[in-house]
């Protein structure tokens, strides 16, 4: 009896210690969706750079569907969730109380990619063409619905189908004159491709973005009502971590590419690579210590790139290319600033497409800008 | 018509790839109309031998022959009547029966009157609609019996046909072929491993001996026809069992 | 005159017995939506996650107003059946010719058993792309999927055929034609339903698997464009649906082997 209770309690102590290991760091899960992509390189950064142990969370990435991200922060399964804006209106007009509290992607970046031999000056020009879309759902459909919308066309003035995520392959089949896509990514792969003469007759593409026509909102960091009134605190630690992670991304990504090649297996790089990237995040971090301008950073990167494409050819460095892209749609003087004005056209355009639920509300309680501060830079 | 074996020899290739004899190398002649019954023990060949006589099975050596031309593939005169009834489970007593009609070409409507003619002889005349599945055996039996009769033939070819019945109902169809028999001659070769049901049916009773199967005997049965159940306690049929008996006895010792 | 009661009190028993069998499936379902609408009542589980089986019912109703539930029903039901009559005819013909030429089997088995060891959504998107965006594609998807139990029951029924009943066919002198029509068929007939039970209810995962990797309208659409709009009572109507399509298909095999294996249940009865 004796040495059962002695033995529960150096079982309860050991225990405890274990516990006591990692009890300073809070369990946080992060819903991301898609699948690991150089896109989702700020988080890597943070888990990289400790930005998010710092202020004390033991952080893990979780990829899921949209829909299951947002459902499962609004039933508090999970705490932190990256949706699109689009996905908070929906999901709030059908009963979901979650906040939307970091604006990541200041930019909209869904985009229509057609031969440069397609005039699109006029959006009128629309009328009639064969376009491919993933499907009638989510950031695309709501992308190309604005656009039909800015030329004053409806869906039935255009031939819309239904390709899946394949835009590459079945625009270069010559099956659609034009495809719903995202910005910093397949018009890169259809690029390499025209580059390669694999892509049917095409030679060029350009790219039309829905952000250069109306300004919408788009994926940000969400967290549920319950939370947001129970843990401001935690709330502003998390936000100030991903903040800080995603403006070291913006400013190096050579470095933000080396920490993203743990977290996504199929990221293209070589030892040639690895080391040229290297040297050139060292360079940046000396050139940073200077602390140069937002404008003088966006060159800086535009010059790491043409350094790298002497050595390395397009295939290699794609990847790098789409990171690339993607900074610019996060990049702003103020990281995480939402504006009503990109709320309201959302809405609007959701309304037009007939999709949003009952119970509208407030649109200004579905996102709060009181985490990010203006006098941040 | 005529059957005759000549030479006829059958050998399997065993799962070592040897081969293994099952039958003869045999010879005998049944004379037209004759009614004979191949008496042997089990794996003699028997089945076997019925097998190339129906055209089922090529000999390894030797030949088979019917009126004087070799047995090649099965022949439209002859039809075989199978250990187990060999029913079409998914068909009834009356398509069962059809079948070989069927199978010729004749109409529904012909084949069914030229079934329904013959049931009441059969004893089946009330279970025309009946599956396989719910027939005892002596009626599953008659109605493999009634498959052979319908296609006429003149060369019955019946391996067994009564092994897996009780005796009683076994003696009782055995006479019910004789009846059938007496109103059309036919040659018929039966294979049996039982002495009476040979004695009682045959013209003539070749024993064979042991795998593989030799003729052993050939025994004329001069008793008087027609026959009856009673006669097997009669003594002339008694002293032709016994015959056979010690000749079965001898091939044993 | 005991012996009589006692056996008319068994009868009733038996009676009584059976019906309550028939019952017992309603009475799980009765139960499960009790269940069901006690949870979300109490709100032991969020509505977000579970909605109730009001909601589900009104979802219902406007889908069915609207004709939307219809129209992507009838494009389902369409892809599976052309997949259906495709996979499976493709499936008898070949298990046929393999069930005649064994040498079929040593050249064919190692593509078939890669075709179906794979999981058919890691290859649906290349067959979007080559097959198109419009319904073949999902027919495809679907003649893949059912293609097997098909092939494969063909096989196994057309092989167990009785080789004594062979030997009667070829005794009577029949040929290739009508041993496959008196014999063959009818023999591997209970086998082939079998399968064409397991094929009709994976017609209903072929045709979604396809719809789910892009189409304009069918079910799987409609569960994605419900999911995204945050609409859980029309995806729960949409995922009943397909589980009533599935359940009717199976019925109807069901009902051809009541129909045509008379002499199946004659023999167990």
């Amino acid at each position: 009896m004796l040495y059962l209770k002695r033995f529960a309690t150096i079982l309860a102590l050991l225990v405890t210690s274990m516990i006591g290991a990692q009890a300073d760091l809070d369990q946080e899960r992060i819903l991301l969706t898609f699948i690991p992509n150089v896109q989702f390189a700020p988080f890597y950064v943070g888990l990289q750079h400790g930005t998010f142990s710092e202020v004390g969370f033991d952080v893990e990435l979780e990829h899921l569907q949209e829909p299951e991200v947002l459902d499962l922060v609004a039933v508090g399964q999970a705490n932190y969730g990256i949706v699109s804006g689009e996905q908070v209106i929906l999901a709030r007009s059908r009963g979901r109380d979650v906040v939307y509290v970091f604006e990541w992607f200041q930019q909209y970046p869904v985009a229509l990619v057609h031969s440069s031999e397609l005039d699109l000056s006029n959006l009128e020009q629309l009328r009639g063409l064969k376009i491919g879309i993933p499907g009638r759902f989510g950031a695309s459909y709501s992308g190309l619905t604005t656009l039909l919308n800015s030329a004053g066309l409806t869906e039935s003035e255009i031939e819309l189908n239904e390709i899946g995520f394949n835009a590459p392959e079945v625009f270069c089949l010559g099956a659609v004159d034009a495809a719903i896509v995202y910005a910093n990514n397949e018009p890169l792969q259809i690029r390499n491709l025209t580059d390669a003469g694999e892509c049917g007759d095409l030679e060029d593409v350009e790219v039309l973005t829905v952000a250069s026509q109306v300004d919408l909102v788009s994926n940000g960091l969400i967290v549920n009502r319950s939370q947001l009134e129970e843990m401001p605190y935690q709330i502003a630690r998390m936000v100030g971590a991903f903040r800080e992670a995603l403006r070291i991304t913006i400013d190096n990504p050579a470095g933000a590419y080396l920490a993203s090649l743990s977290y996504v297996d199929t990221l293209p790089s070589d030892d040639a690579l690895i080391t040229a990237l290297t040297e050139a995040a060292a360079r940046q971090q000396a050139f940073l210590a200077d602390g140069p301008s937002r404008a003088e950073v966006a060159g800086s990167r535009r010059t790491m790139l043409e350094g790298l494409s002497r050595q390395f050819d397009g295939a290699l460095l794609a990847q790098f290319h789409v990171l690339l892209d993607s900074i610019e749609l996060w990049d702003a003087d103020t990281l995480g600033y939402s504006d009503l004005v990109s709320w309201e056209a959302m809405r609007d355009i959701l309304a037009l497409m007939n999709l949003l639920g009952d119970d509208l509300g407030d649109l200004g309680a579905a996102f709060s800008n009181e985490f990010v501060s203006v006098s941040d830079e | 018509m005529k059957l005759r074996a000549e030479n006829l020899a059958v050998s399997f290739h065993g799962p070592n790839g040897d081969l293994l004899p099952a039958l003869g190398p045999i010879s005998f002649t049944v004379a037209d109309d004759q009614f004979v019954c191949l008496l042997g023990p089990s794996g003699c060949g028997k089945s076997t031998l019925i097998r190339v006589l129906a055209g089922l099975l090529q000999p390894s050596t030797g030949a088979a022959f019917c009126d004087e031309e070799v047995i090649k593939r099965p022949l439209t005169g002859s039809a075989i009547v199978f250990q187990d009834t060999n029913l079409m489970p998914w068909r009834t007593v009356l398509d069962n029966i059809a079948l070989p009609l069927e199978i010729a070409g004749m109409s529904r409507s012909e084949r069914y009157s030229t079934v329904r003619k013959l049931l009441p002889q059969l004893n089946l005349e009330d279970f025309e609609r009946a599956y396989p599945a719910e027939l005892s055996g002596g009626m599953a039996q008659r109605v493999a019996l009634g498959r052979v009769i319908v296609q006429a033939p003149q060369v019955w070819l019946l391996d067994e046909p009564f092994a897996a019945l009780d005796a009683l109902t076994r003696e009782t169809l055995s006479l019910e072929l004789l009846r059938l028999r007496r109103r059309a001659r036919q040659t018929i070769i039966l294979v049996t491993h039982d002495i009476n049901e040979a004695v009682l049916l045959a013209d003539r009773v070749i024993v064979m001996s042991r795998r593989p199967g030799r003729l052993v005997a050939d025994v004329e049965i001069d008793l008087p026809r027609p026959r009856s159940a009673e006669m097997i306690y009669q003594r002339d049929f008694l002293q032709l069992t016994k015959k056979i008996r010690d000749l079965i006895e001898e091939q044993r010792a | 005159m005991q012996t009589t009661t006692v056996s008319r009190d068994f009868q009733a028993r038996q009676k009584r017995q059976i019906l309550l069998r028939r019952l017992c499936p309603l009475l799980t379902i009765l139960l499960l939506l009790l269940f069901w609408q006690w949870i979300t009542d109490r709100e032991i589980i969020s509505p977000i996650l579970v909605p109730s089986p009001a909601d589900v019912f009104a979802a219902f109703a406007s889908a069915l107003a609207d004709g939307s539930l219809a129209r992507h029903t009838m494009t389902t039901l369409g892809e599976m059946m052309y997949g259906l009559l495709l996979g499976v005819g493709v499936g008898l013909a070949l298990g046929y010719a393999i069930a005649k030429a064994p040498l079929l089997e040593y050249v064919l088995s190692p593509i078939i058993v890669a075709f179906q060891s794979t999981p058919i959504v890691a290859y649906a998107p290349l067959l979007i792309i080559w097959f198109g965006t419009g319904p073949s594609s999902k027919v495809v998807t679907t003649a893949v999927i059912v293609f097997f139990p098909a092939l494969v029951n063909t096989i196994v029924g057309i092989r167990s055929v009785s080789p004594r009943l062979r030997d009667l066919m070829r005794s009577l002198n029949a040929g290739p034609g009508r041993t496959f029509r008196l014999l063959e068929f009818p023999s591997a007939l209970p086998v082939i339903l079998a399968g064409l039970k397991t094929s009709t209810t994976l017609a209903v995962i072929g045709a979604v698997v396809g719809e789910f990797v892009g189409s304009g309208s069918g079910l799987g659409v409609l569960v994605i464009m419900a999911r995204s709009q945050y609409n859980t009572p029309l995806v729960v109507v949409t995922v009943l649906t397909m589980t009533v399509i599935a359940l009717s298909l199976y019925s109807l095999v069901a009902l051809l082997e009541w129909r045509f294996l008379v002499w199946q249940r004659r023999a167990s009865a």
